[in-house]
């Protein structure tokens, strides 16, 4: 007896392609995401090397010369958080701030424009980081990091033996 | 007169292969793009300096990371480095071969340099708290071998104002 009502097969239907679909559609947003990863890590460049203008024991016939420096800072560590930086001009910036409120960053911006009111290209100031020994990296790079916002392209490094 | 009927209709249902082509080009193309598991040389475990100031280097074929360790009763850093396949080689700043005085760093940075020219760059990757006494040694080496392009690895913070 048919039975009425019952629908007819299709053999010709195929896999069922939408787990497929899914699992691809998975695997393509894990790889857009995944692609966006790893660019944690950035860096403070410098271009010059290490000033043999130093306190340092450096043979000198084996550093390229560099010409003298004209904007000197003078880094120290006071504790494991507390940094000194002092110009030339004796003003001390302690964690980056003069007793005044002026910060390194500000004072940094002055002479690089002063120095470019003469005439002069940003990129013939040449700052040297002059640390002690007993100066923490951090310190160092904070220093340097004010350098850089000041916008002062040539950054370099004083050897040190006290 | 003869009827004629409609042909029965079927369930078409939507056709996906065409989409499954294009995903599947889409995947192939990030897989190539994506740098899932590049080795940049650099140790993840060294506390770097925090700043907010930074640039991403994007040439790191043509750089090679030091990742410093301070060395307890040493003036001298420990230095370790991936070089050629080889990963977390020590490379020290100066030893005593038979009796003659070498610099391992400073003879593998001008080898570099040679090989590479004028864009290789050196990469300091070093714990916050190391002090300069060490780091200095690092960077007449680097003088030393006429590398001109030190950069120092650190960690992105969030940007700050500058006053």
């Amino acid at each position: 007896m048919k039975i009425k009502g019952a629908k007819a097969v299709h053999y010709d239907s195929g896999p069922n392609m939408t787990p497929l679909v899914d699992v691809v559609m998975v695997i393509l947003i894990f790889l857009m995401l995944t692609g966006s990863f790893g660019a944690a890590a950035h860096f403070l460049p410098s271009s010059m090397p290490i000033s043999m203008k130093g306190k340092g024991q450096i043979d000198p016939t084996k550093i390229p010369k560099v010409p003298d420096p004209q904007l000197e800072i003078f880094v120290a560590s006071k504790t494991s958080t507390d940094y000194v930086a002092r110009l030339a001009d004796g003003v001390q910036y302690l964690n980056g701030v003069a007793p005044s409120g002026k910060t390194l960053v500000q004072a940094l911006t002055e002479k690089r424009v002063a120095h470019e009111g003469l005439g002069k290209s940003a990129d013939t100031l040449q700052v040297v980081l002059c640390p002690r020994l007993s100066t923490q990296y951090d310190h160092l790079m904070q220093v340097y990091q004010a350098a850089m916002t000041a916008k002062c392209p040539k950054i370099g490094f004083q050897s040190a033996k006290d | 007169m003869r009827k004629h009927h409609m042909p029965e209709m079927k369930e078409a249902g939507v056709n996906v292969t065409p989409l499954i082509d294009v995903v599947m080009c889409l995947i192939i193309f990030f897989i190539l793009v994506a740098k899932i598991g590049v080795s940049t040389g650099l140790d993840k475990t060294i506390d770097a300096p925090t700043t907010y100031l930074g640039v991403p280097i994007t040439d790191l074929g043509n750089a090679l990371a030091l990742n410093l360790y301070p060395k307890a009763g040493a003036d001298e850093p420990q230095i370790l480095v991936d070089l050629k396949g080889e990963r977390q080689k020590e490379l020290k700043l100066q030893d005593n071969k038979g009796g003659k005085l070498v610099h391992p760093l400073r003879e593998v940075l001008q080898d570099l340099k040679k090989e590479r020219g004028a864009k290789f760059k050196v990469i300091i990757n070093a714990d916050k708290g190391m002090r300069y006494a060490q780091l200095q040694l690092v960077l007449q080496a680097c003088a030393e071998a006429g590398v001109s392009s030190v950069n120092f690895a650190t960690k992105p913070q969030s940007k700050l104002v500058p006053a």
